[in-house]
C-alpha cells in the first residue's frame, strides 16, 4: 500500500507539473513549415513577370475578425487567384482572441506567415524587432500605389522610417447613437456642437426614463482601453505618451482625475455601467448591446459600429465625439494594416496583393467597407456613387469626412507595453468606481505604474 | 540445471524490459520533448529579457530581483494563489471524504451515484462549465436572482464584489471533488471490516469510530490527497481565466494566469519564465514541508512505528 501509493503519487505529481510548466515553452513546439520558398521571384531588377512564365506561388495570409469578414476575405483571395492562377493562398483566419499570441510564436520560430493583419497596438512591437519588412521600395517602384491615400495615414505604417505597414482603412472615434431611445425619453438628439456636459445630460435623461445605464463605451467600458481617454487628454491640450513611449505626454494628473471622477459620478447615478454590469455587456458581445437593443442611448466606439451591427439594428446614427470642436481630440486611426514578413520569399508578390486590396474597385465591392472606411480616397468616392451601400455605410463615409475636418494629428502608434498599460489603466478606472481609491489617488497610481512600464520596455538599455 | 534456469529468467527478464520501454515510449517522448526539454530551457530563459521575438539577452538575475522587488501584481497574485489554496483544499477533502463514506455502503444503484458524482471533475476544469458559472453567479444570474427575492439586494454580484469572487471560484474548485473522492472510496474499502466490529462490539459510538479507527487508517491516502490538491490548487488556471478574467480588480488573479499574462499578452516571457520558477520553488518547499511532517501523522498500517 505504502508504496504504490508513493509510486502513484510521483507519477501523477510529475503529470501535474507538466501542465504547470507547459505555458512557458509552448510555443516552441509550433510548425516550422516554410514551403513559400521559391527561388525565382525576390529579384527587384525584373519587376514585370509575365503570366507565361510566372511560376506558381503560394502566399500565407493570416488576419483576425469576425466569420463574416472570414468569407468574404476567402472569395478575396478565389477572385485573386482566378486573375493571377499563378498566386494561391494559404489562409489562416482567427477570432481577435489569440490571434496575436499565435502570431508571436510563430514570429519566434521564423513561421510568420507572409502577409499578417497587423493592428495599431502592436506593430511598434513587430517593427522593433525586426519581423516586418520594409516596404517602401515597392512603394517606390509603384508595386503599391499611394497616391490615393492620406500621408497622415499612410506615415502611421512607417516605424523608425520603415514601411512596415500599409493601412486599410481608417477609424474615428464617434458617438453612435440610438434615435428611437431618445426620443421615447423626451430627450434631444445630439448635435454636432454638442458638448461633455449635454452627452452627460441627454444620458442622465434616458437612464431615468429606462432605469438602466445609457452611456455606454463599447463593450470594453470607459476603461477597457485608453483610446477614448487619449481623446480626453488630446482635447485637453497633452497628448497620452511622450514622443519616444517612455511615459505619459501630459504633465497636470487633474485631466486623468476629472475623466475618472467623470464615470464615477455616471457609474453612482446609474447613467453609465458598473464594472460589474460592464463585465456582463463584454460577455454579450457587440450585437446584444443595450444600445443596439434600444435600451440605451449612446456608446462611444469608433466610426464603423453602426455598419457592423446593421445586421441587428439599422436605426443607430452617428454623432461627434462630445466637445470635438475644442483641442483637436479627433484623429485617424488606421483601421488595420497588412504587413509582410520579413521572413518572407515572396515579399514583391505580396505588394501586388496588397495593392489590388487598397486600390482596385473590384476588390472593395466584396470588401465593402467591413474592415473600416478605405484609405484610397479614389475607392472611397467610388464607392459612394456605386449605388450599393447601404444607408449605414454611407453615413459611415461621411462621417470620416466630417470628422477629418475637426481632427489633430495621429498619435505615434501605441508603444510596446501598451497591453500593460491597457491593463494599469483599466484597473486605476476601476478602483474608481469600487470606491477603493478616489480619483485623484487613482491618477497618481496610474502615472507611476505607466511610467514603470513604458520605461522597462522603451527605455534605451 | 539451475544455471540455465538462471539464464532463461534473465533472458525473459531483458525481453521485459525491452517490451516495457517500447509501450512506455510514447510517453518517454512526449515526456522529454515536451515537459523536460522546454523546462530546461525555460531556466535559461527565466535569466534572459525576451518578448519572443527578439533574440533573448542574458540579464542575470534581474528578472527574479523584479519579481520581489517591484511587482505589486505578483504579491497580489500569490496572496490570492494562497488564500485560495487555503480554503480550497480542507474544504475539497472534507467534501470528498464524505461523500466517499456516503458512497462507501451498500445501497441499490451505488455505481450510478459514482458516476454522478465523479461528472464535476471531469467537466468542471473545462471553459463550457466554466461560462455557465458566470452566468449563475454573475449579474442577472440566477443568484443573484435568488438573493433579491429573498430581499437581499446588493449593488454588486458575487462575481462583481472584490470580497465574494474569489469565494464563488473556491466554491467551484470544491465543487470538483470527484478524484479525491474516488481515491478515498478505495482507501475505505481497505479499512478492515474487523476493526469495525470490535469497536462496535465494545460499544464504541460512531463518531469515536470516525476519529479513532476512519481517520488514523485514512491518513495515508489523506496525505496524498493533501499533496496532489496542495499543487493543484496552487496551478489553478481556467476557473479565473474564464469566469473573472482576474478581475474585479485582481481579486481573482491566479498566479498562473498571471504568468500567464506576462507571457502571451504582455510578451514578457523571460519573466514569465522566471515567475514559473518561482511558483516551482514555492510548491517544492510546500512538498518538503509536508514530508517532512509525515512522521507525525500518517500512519502506516505496514509502518509498525507503534
Amino acid at each position: 500500500m505504502k508504496n504504490r501509493m508513493k509510486r502513484i503519487a510521483a507519477l501523477l505529481l510529475a503529470g501535474t507539473m507538466v501542465f504547470s510548466m507547459a505555458a512557458c515553452s509552448s510555443g516552441k513546439s509550433g510548425s516550422k513549415d516554410n514551403e513559400t520558398s521559391n527561388p525565382s521571384d525576390n529579384t527587384t531588377g525584373e519587376a514585370t513577370v509575365t503570366e507565361a512564365q510566372a511560376e506558381p506561388i503560394t502566399i500565407k495570409i493570416a488576419w483576425w475578425g469576425s466569420d463574416k469578414r472570414h468569407e468574404y476575405t476567402q472569395q478575396l483571395l478565389d477572385l485573386y487567384t482566378e486573375l493571377n492562377p499563378n498566386v494561391k493562398f494559404e489562409a489562416s483566419p482567427s477570432g481577435w482572441d489569440g490571434y496575436f499570441e499565435r502570431l508571436s510564436t510563430q514570429a519566434a520560430s521564423g513561421s510568420m506567415p507572409d502577409i499578417v493583419q497587423m493592428d495599431y497596438l502592436y506593430i511598434s512591437t513587430y517593427a522593433k524587432n525586426n519581423s516586418l519588412a520594409d516596404m517602401q521600395e515597392f512603394v517606390d517602384s509603384g508595386v503599391i500605389d499611394v497616391s490615393n491615400i492620406d500621408e497622415n495615414i499612410l506615415n502611421t505604417g512607417s516605424i523608425n522610417s520603415k514601411r512596415v505597414g500599409i493601412p486599410l482603412s481608417t477609424s474615428i472615434l464617434a458617438v453612435t447613437y440610438n434615435p428611437t431611445v431618445i426620443e421615447a425619453a423626451g430627450a434631444e438628439i445630439p448635435s454636432d456642437s454638442w458638448t461633455w456636459d449635454d452627452y452627460i445630460a441627454l444620458n442622465t435623461k434616458v437612464a431615468q426614463a429606462t432605469g438602466e445605464p445609457s452611456a455606454l463605451v463599447s463593450i470594453i467600458g470607459p476603461f477597457g482601453d485608453t483610446n477614448p481617454f487619449s481623446y480626453w487628454v488630446r482635447q485637453h491640450g497633452g497628448v497620452l505618451f511622450n514622443a519616444d513611449g517612455t511615459g505619459l505626454g501630459y504633465e497636470d494628473d487633474a485631466i486623468t482625475a476629472d475623466y475618472f471622477q467623470m464615470w464615477q459620478d455616471m457609474s453612482d447615478a446609474n447613467v453609465a455601467p458598473d464594472p460589474d454590469e460592464q463585465s456582463q455587456l463584454a460577455a454579450v458581445g457587440k450585437e446584444a448591446l443595450p444600445i443596439v437593443t434600444d435600451k440605451a442611448a449612446t456608446t462611444v466606439e469608433w466610426n464603423n459600429f453602426t455598419s457592423v451591427v446593421s445586421g441587428v439594428n439599422d436605426k443607430l446614427k452617428l454623432a461627434l465625439m462630445p466637445s470635438s470642436s475644442e483641442g483637436k481630440g479627433l484623429w485617424l486611426k488606421p483601421g488595420m494594416f497588412f504587413s509582410v514578413s520579413e521572413s518572407s520569399k515572396v515579399k514583391e508578390e505580396c505588394a501586388k496583393f496588397i495593392n489590388w486590396i487598397i486600390n482596385s474597385e473590384e476588390a472593395n465591392d466584396i470588401i465593402a467597407g467591413e474592415r473600416g472606411t478605405p484609405v484610397s480616397s479614389a475607392v472611397r468616392d467610388y464607392m459612394m456613387n456605386s449605388g450599393k451601400m447601404t444607408e449605414q455605410q454611407v453615413e459611415m463615409f461621411g462621417y470620416v469626412d466630417k470628422a477629418a475636418a475637426l481632427a489633430g494629428e495621429t498619435p505615434a502608434p501605441d508603444p510596446s507595453g501598451i497591453a500593460e498599460v491597457n491593463e494599469a489603466f483599466a484597473k486605476a478606472g476601476n478602483s474608481v468606481l469600487y470606491g477603493q481609491a478616489t480619483a485623484a489617488e487613482a491618477a497618481a497610481t496610474f502615472r507611476e505604474q505607466v511610467t514603470e512600464i513604458l520605461e522597462r520596455n522603451n527605455a534605451a538599455k | 540445471m539451475k544455471g540455465k534456469q538462471s539464464l532463461a529468467k534473465s533472458e525473459y527478464k531483458r525481453k521485459d524490459n525491452i517490451a516495457g520501454y517500447v509501450m512506455l515510449s510514447p510517453w518517454l517522448f512526449g515526456f522529454v520533448l515536451m515537459w523536460f526539454l522546454p523546462m530546461v530551457i525555460s531556466i535559461y530563459y527565466s535569466f534572459t529579457d525576451f518578448n519572443l521575438l527578439n533574440e533573448a539577452k542574458i540579464i542575470g538575475f534581474k528578472n527574479y530581483i523584479r519579481i520581489f522587488t517591484v511587482d505589486d501584481t505578483f504579491r497580489q497574485a500569490l496572496k490570492v494563489t494562497f488564500v485560495y489554496a487555503i480554503f480550497l483544499v480542507p474544504l475539497r477533502l472534507a467534501f470528498a471524504l464524505f461523500v466517499a463514506m456516503l458512497l462507501n455502503t451498500k445501497h441499490k444503484g451505488l455505481g450510478l451515484y459514482r458516476t454522478i458524482y465523479y461528472i464535476p471533475s471531469i467537466i468542471g476544469g473545462s471553459i463550457a462549465v466554466s461560462i455557465v458559472w458566470r452566468q449563475i453567479f454573475g449579474n442577472q444570474g440566477v443568484i443573484m436572482s435568488l438573493l433579491s427575492a429573498f430581499g437581499i439586494v446588493q449593488k454588486h454580484s458575487l462575481l462583481g464584489n472584490t470580497k465574494t469572487a474569489l469565494a464563488v471560484i473556491i466554491l467551484m474548485g470544491v465543487w470538483q471533488f470527484g478524484s479525491s473522492m474516488l481515491i478515498f472510496l478505495a482507501a475505505l474499502k481497505q479499512i478492515p471490516g474487523s476493526l469495525y466490529e470490535s469497536a462496535r462490539v465494545d460499544g464504541a459510538k460512531s463518531w469515536r469510530i470516525f476519529f479513532k479507527i476512519t481517520i488514523p487508517m485514512l491518513t495515508p491516502t489523506i496525505f496524498f490527497n493533501l499533496i496532489l490538491q496542495i499543487v493543484n490548487g496552487f496551478r489553478v488556471f481556467t476557473e479565473s481565466y474564464v469566469i473573472t478574467d482576474g478581475g474585479p480588480l485582481d481579486s481573482t488573479l491566479s498566479y498562473v494566469l498571471y504568468l500567464y499574462r506576462r507571457a502571451f499578452n504582455y510578451f514578457d516571457m523571460g519573466y514569465s519564465c522566471a515567475l514559473a520558477w518561482v511558483l516551482v520553488v514555492i510548491i517544492a518547499v510546500f512538498t518538503i514541508v509536508l514530508f517532512r511532517t509525515q512522521n507525525n501523522w500518517v500512519h502506516y498500517e505496514s509502518g509498525g512505528d507503534d
